[in-house]
């Protein structure tokens, strides 16, 4: 798979990246290959508008939360190497891999935790949490139910008392689930 | 303690299918007396043999009757009338027949049309007592059905009717493969093309040769009275048997919801293996009548695999780009469109069959090629009507399959030979499970996902016979085959078990294997929240990193799609749409969920401030230290609610079934978006009543409303303030930056925007308008889309500009022009 390599460049700063990453060549051309048909109008990095034209984004629930995760610190557009550092993060997890390296189980919760933490300050608070559990349930949840879903999943996690969910709170609360399964995507063994 | 409901409810349910019993017995003991009917000359000379068409006749005979009496009573006014008619015509004198029994004539027509009714009501029948529909899978119940009713027919002496070859590949499977060809999950299925293919080639031939060659073993035995057939007939016999049947498949696998990997792969080996089928049938039938099989034969009949499937495929797609093409002009006559899509399609069937092409392929690549085409061409309701038709069909046709199945099992000559059928069945099994295991063990070194155990045994186990087989050995001649009854007796009993027998269990095995959902009991409610999320984390991030393997030439294709391909077939501007469709749907989506949650939001940087807020909002739960202990009632509400309402990831559960449309997620997610609107205005609505900012006097509606009407300010957002946003919120809920620039965005989005065709939704698009309940006597005028009450105006005009710079214009509404 790594033999045709129909783009007229190699894949930029690829070493570096294999090496950040841990990708393989293979993996890292491909999803060089998908980076550049996002990207319409040949920029060299993607914007919102190239990622929000992936229709099946669209309709999920937090498509736009995934797609902001790209454009930390408010930036506008996104290299390939920050895609391909951030896809990282779905890397499944092979044995022994440690605490460390991008796809390790605190990165990814640290990853997960950034989607729910819009502010940046560190915690959930509970509108964050409100606007979660408004965009994932349906419409026929009342308002009602809505907030008190939310105040008891607030209580149920937090254990200081500050009305927030901090992230040792949110690993805690997950530690049962596979994460390692839950977010590893195969196809980017 | 809930056993005595249960049962009354199924006592009730029972009483409730009485009338469609009753309907259904009532159609039945029609069906011979008609028969019967049919081959007598005249209704009134013969006694018919069923016992309750007697009075029927005797009926009609008085009725012929009466008018001759009457006639005669008055024989002076129409005898001059009589005369000249009988002189003019030269006609035997008889009565006028007011009532007339003439079955000949509505004879075929009428019996069409009765077993389909009695396909439909036997379908309503079935749904109506649940218990029993639970346990059997329909097509078992509708088997027996089949046998009963054939049964009937021979008990009165009738000869019933047998599932002719020609009416099963003409009319009754093309719609079956038409509804699963059009609605085929594309993505899942050229993902796994390869594995696919695999099944359905090397699989069916392997069944094929391994079937027939044992069988042939076993024939050679001394004793069982089989050493007559030769080896071609015994091969001849493998074919038609080792392929896996998409009715029976379809049939029972939507009933058992696996997941899609294994529903594709079944499904589409059940489609796929069609080429091989009727390649190995038409050698063998052919060879069977030669004497030897020369090596040029055996050359000739690889070449002609590929010359019947890449042939099928080839006829599909011309008629499906010619479809589509025709699809592209009927913007004016929107109501033939669907019959476009059917008829192109039943051409392609009927033209590969023509050729001895392989019509399934052919009717699979139209219906897939014609499909993103037309979709886009063709009106909201024309593909609602497609979906509908296909579905009917679809759902009538596999109905009377099963029943003429059961019918021709009463109806057909059986030779019942234990050795051969016994033999048959056991070979069959082996050969699918061999078969199975080999292939998986070959194809996963090549699979990125693989096939668990369960899942092989899923497949092997899902390989079900059916009517194909049947009808495919009634073609069979008698001339060159003497032992086709035989045949027959024995697909049909192989048929049966994998029908019965493996339709039945299969539910409750797959619920064995699938162990994995039902461990968890006390998940807490974090946790399932926080499934839910990286669930559709996972979801996008997939979407993301886009398609696997296959995307090098996968993206040529969708390029060149687009650049060439769409422009000829779709017509107009239509090509560009579904993107921006996509993220015009998208744009509503967030402008809906800002305005739900308005009552959450923590950070106010406009002048109405959190008390306002904080008064309004008299939810807030008491912060404690330790969790509350919830009542149990309580928490099981939370429970629920999250099951049942968290937005499901698209693939994970809803796999292809058949009974229920399918529905675009486009679709849906519009429709869930449209209803978060609705609740968005009843919860301003509700907001407005508790606002108390009463910042001048108003007081009649009469002033308001002439103050709106004077400042045109009052509508127009200001098109060239760059922060601008067109969405009125609710008081209680400050804009915070993110929410601005997105509006901005759609405003840019929306720019590009081609008019959207048939939203009925009002088209206030992106800029919602705090609706006020009317007040009583409003004018008409004023009302749509303008915020009535003052307040809310002083709101917008805070709102409208969150930067620091003060609006001069504040004070204008409140001054009242030319009062």
């Amino acid at each position: 798979m790594g033999g045709q390599n129909s783009q007229p460049l190699g894949v930029p700063e690829q070493e570096a990246i294999m090496a950040e990453t841990g990708f393989s060549q293979a993996n890292v051309l491909r999803l060089y290959q998908r980076f550049q048909a996002l990207d319409k109008d040949e920029k060299g990095c993607l914007s919102k508008y190239d990622l929000e034209g992936i229709g099946h984004l669209a309709v999920n629930p937090i498509g736009d939360r995934i797609i902001d995760a790209f454009f930390q610190d408010g930036r506008e557009t996104v290299d390939f190497r920050t895609f391909i550092h951030i896809l990282a993060h779905f890397r499944p997890v092979e044995g022994s891999a440690g605490s460390k390296g991008i796809n390790s189980r605190l990165s990814k919760l640290k990853f997960a935790f950034q989607l729910y933490d819009q502010d940046k300050d560190g915690k959930i608070s509970r509108a964050e949490m409100l606007q979660v559990l408004r965009m994932m349930l349906g419409v026929q949840v009342t308002d009602e139910q809505l907030e008190c879903i939310t105040d008891r999943t607030i209580q149920e996690a937090d254990e200081d008392g500050d009305n927030a969910i901090s992230f040792e709170e949110f690993a805690k609360c997950v530690e049962k689930l596979n994460i390692e399964q839950k977010m590893s995507l195969r196809i980017l063994k | 303690m809930m056993r005595p409901a249960k049962l009354l409810a199924g006592a009730f349910g029972l009483f409730r299918a009485l009338p469609v019993l009753l309907g259904t017995a009532a159609l039945l003991g029609l069906l011979p007396v008609l028969h019967s009917h049919a081959l007598q000359p005249e209704p009134a000379g013969v006694t018919p043999p069923a016992h309750s068409s007697r009075a029927l006749v005797a009926v009609v005979e008085s009725i012929t009757t009466a008018p001759q009496v009457l006639h005669e009573s008055r024989p002076g006014s129409t005898a001059p009338k009589n005369t000249s008619t009988a002189a003019g015509h030269g006609k035997v004198r008889k009565s006028f027949p007011v009532l007339e029994f003439d079955y000949k004539h509505v004879r075929i027509p009428f019996e069409i049309a009765l077993w389909i009714l009695l396909a439909c009501l036997m379908k309503l029948g079935f749904h109506v007592i649940p218990t029993i529909s639970s346990i059997v899978p329909e097509s078992c119940l509708l088997i027996v059905v089949g046998l009963l009713v054939g049964g009937l027919i021979k008990a009165v002496g009738e000869d019933p009717p047998i599932l002719n070859s020609e009416t099963f590949f003409l009319f009754l499977l093309p719609p079956i493969i038409l509804d699963a060809g059009y609605f085929l999950p594309l993505r899942q299925f050229t993902e796994n093309l390869g594995t696919i293919l695999v099944f359905a080639v090397v699989g069916t031939l392997w069944n094929a040769f391994f079937v027939g060659s044992l069988l042939y073993a076993v024939c050679q035995i001394k004793g069982t009275g089989l050493t007559d057939i030769g080896l071609l007939a015994n091969l001849l016999f493998g074919s038609i048997i080792s392929a896996v049947d998409p009715v029976a498949v379809l049939a029972v696998f939507e009933e058992i919801h696996i997941n899609e990997l294994l529903h594709i792969l079944v499904f589409g080996e059940s489609l796929l293996n069609d080429a091989v089928t009727v390649v190995l049938y038409h050698l063998f039938e052919e060879f069977a009548t030669f004497d030897t099989v020369s090596i040029t034969d055996i050359i000739l009949g690889f070449l002609s695999f590929f010359v019947v499937s890449l042939g099928g495929v080839f006829v599909g797609v011309v008629y499906g780009i010619i479809g589509a093409f025709t699809s592209r002009f009927t913007s004016h006559i929107r109501v033939i469109e669907p019959l476009f899509v059917f008829l192109y399609s039943y051409m392609a069937y009927l033209s590969a069959e023509l050729f001895h092409l392989s019509g399934i392929m052919a009717l699979i690549a139209a219906g897939v090629v014609m499909r993103p085409y037309v979709e886009a061409n063709i009106s909201h309701k024309s593909h609602t009507t497609i979906k509908y038709f296909l579905k009917m069909w679809s759902s009538v046709s596999e109905t009377l399959i099963f029943i003429f199945l059961g019918v021709s099992t009463v109806a057909g000559k059986h030779r019942w030979n234990w050795t051969f059928v016994i033999g048959t069945l056991i070979f069959c099994l082996i050969a699918r499970v061999l078969g199975v295991l080999g292939l998986t063990w070959f194809i996963n070194k090549f699979r990125i996902v693989k096939l668990t155990p369960k899942d092989q045994f899923i497949i092997a186990y899902g390989g079900l016979r059916g009517a194909i087989a049947f009808s495919l050995g009634y073609l069979l001649d008698v001339e060159h085959f003497p032992m086709r009854e035989m045949f027959l007796t024995a697909i049909i009993t192989v048929i049966f078990f994998t029908v019965f027998v493996q339709g039945m269990t299969i539910r409750p095995l797959v619920d064995l294997l699938a162990v994995k959902k039902k461990q968890e009991t006390k998940r807490s409610i974090n946790e399932e929240i926080h499934t839910q999320f990286l669930d559709h984390l996972l979801t996008g991030i997939e979407d993301i990193c886009g398609h696997y393997g296959h995307h090098h030439w996968k993206d040529k294709l969708n390029r060149f799609n687009k650049k060439y391909v769409k422009k000829c077939l779709i017509a107009g501007e239509r090509s560009k749409e579904p993107q921006l469709i996509a993220f015009y749907h998208k744009m509503e989506m967030k402008q809906a969920i800002e305005l739900v949650e308005s009552g959450g939001m923590g950070k106010i940087p406009s002048a109405v401030s959190t008390v306002s807020m904080q008064n309004i909002n008299p939810k807030t739960l008491p912060v404690e230290r330790i969790l509350p202990a919830l009542s149990k009632d309580k928490e099981e509400e939370i429970r629920k609610i999250l099951r049942n309402n968290l937005q499901k990831t698209r693939q994970r559960l809803r796999s292809y079934n058949r009974h229920t449309l399918v529905a675009d997620p486009y679709e849906e997610a519009w429709n869930q978006m449209l209803l978060r609107r609705q609740k968005a205005r009843q919860l301003e609505q509700k907001m407005n009543n508790y606002l108390t900012v009463p910042t001048h006097k108003i007081d009649s509606p009469t002033m308001s409303r002439a103050r709106i009407g004077s400042d045109p300010l009052a509508y127009d957002p200001k098109p060239d303030s760059e922060n601008l946003p067109i969405i009125t919120i609710d008081p209680a809920s400050p804009q915070s930056p993110e929410s601005v620039d997105l509006v901005n965005e759609a405003l840019k989005g929306m720019g590009h925007l081609p008019p959207s065709p048939e939203e009925d939704e009002d088209e206030e698009g992106l800029v919602m308008r705090a609706k006020e309940p009317s007040s009583p006597g409003t004018d008409d005028v004023f009302t749509p889309g303008a915020s009535d009450s003052p307040s809310n105006q002083r709101i917008m005009r805070c709102l409208s500009d969150p930067g620091p710079r003060p609006d001069p214009e504040e004070d204008e509404p409140f001054i009242p022009k030319g009062q």
